[in-house]
């Protein structure tokens, strides 16, 4: 059974990471930050009692859980406001997500004279891609390279077979390579 | 380690370096989140309670992870056995010296009661065609 030290400890250790995967997933601060609070309050009313070596797993699956809840009540949201709009017509497009990598003016990260700066523009193309990649294969690579969970983990977590695990990690590696390579990023 | 998985993790140390750089307001959001959490934990954590003042102990949350709750809880259980039996015992010994009393104080001798004459006119005299 997780102590309340032990607890307090694997929390503080995933948060901003969980933080992280929320904010990518909905791009929302508040809604992100809701996500996590209410990931952690799951884990530690349902699953304070399990041993510390079970809680990544667990955590991992609650929180995914939410973030595909969130998605389900925007979609929701999002039909209900869109039969009320065909009445008005004439409204700006919804924007593309790939956009905001398009409207970007172009980096160089090799022509940047500081470090700091290269390394801020790098994280920022790095985060704006993951942002971009399509949910499952966003939720695959950050379990099984981020979290480090292994496929059997990964594909617990996200409810699907061992082998949809390695096929959205790889598309997601690929499209992740070609959106960096674009900006000029290369691996 | 494969050029793909490579890259992943080349990735994964910049993404690394965002998490570490949150702003304070949400690094402190998530300090909250967690503490209340954890306070959380701490309400809904089993305990037992002691009811009453036989001292009956309620098991609360899973017992199998509280095995010396279990046993406690065991005792109280067999210790209100033995108590109760003890009492019934006190009960009847109680309602056998009361008929002892009146046997032995009755004109009656007691083993008049043994004679099976006596029984035969005792229902002769009880049933309505003897009288």
């Amino acid at each position: 059974m997780a102590s309340r030290a032990e607890l307090s400890n694997f929390l503080a250790e995933v948060e901003r990471r969980a933080y992280k995967q929320a904010l990518f997933a909905v791009r929302d601060e508040d809604s992100a930050l809701d996500i996590v609070q209410d990931s952690m309050m799951r884990l530690a009313e349902k699953y304070g009692e399990k041993p510390t070596e079970e809680l990544p797993l667990l955590f991992q699956r609650i929180l995914q859980n939410a973030i595909r809840d969130y998605y389900r009540r925007a979609r929701t949201r999002s039909e209900r406001f869109t039969s009320l709009s065909a009445f008005e017509g004439g409204g700006e497009d919804p924007a593309d997500p790939l956009e905001i990598i398009e409207l970007d003016e172009d980096i160089n990260p090799f022509a940047a004279p500081h470090a700091a700066l290269l390394q801020a523009e790098t994280l920022s193309i790095v985060e704006e891609a993951m942002q971009n990649l399509p949910p499952r294969q966003r939720e695959a690579f950050l379990l099984r390279y981020w979290e480090g969970l292994d496929i059997a983990e990964t594909a617990a977590a996200m409810g699907c077979t061992e082998g949809s695990v390695k096929t959205h990690c790889s598309r997601a590696t690929h499209t992740l390579a070609a959106a960096l390579e674009a900006k000029g990023i290369r691996p | 380690m494969s050029r793909e998985e490579q890259f992943a993790r080349q990735l994964c140390r910049v993404l690394d370096r965002g998490a570490e750089e949150l702003d304070h307001g949400v690094t402190e959001r998530l300090r909250a989140a967690r503490e209340r959490a954890l306070q959380r934990q701490l309400v809904l954590a089993p305990e037992y309670a002691i009811v009453g003042a036989g001292g009956a102990a309620l098991l609360g949350g899973d017992e199998q992870k509280h095995p010396l709750r279990t046993a406690l809880a065991i005792l109280m259980l067999l210790l209100g056995v033995a108590l109760s039996y003890y009492w019934n015992g006190l009960s009847q010994a109680d309602e056998n010296e009361v008929i002892d009393s009146a046997l032995l104080a009755d004109d009656l001798p007691p083993n008049a009661y043994l004679d099976n004459g006596f029984q035969a006119w005792l229902e002769k005299e009880d049933s309505p065609a003897g009288q």
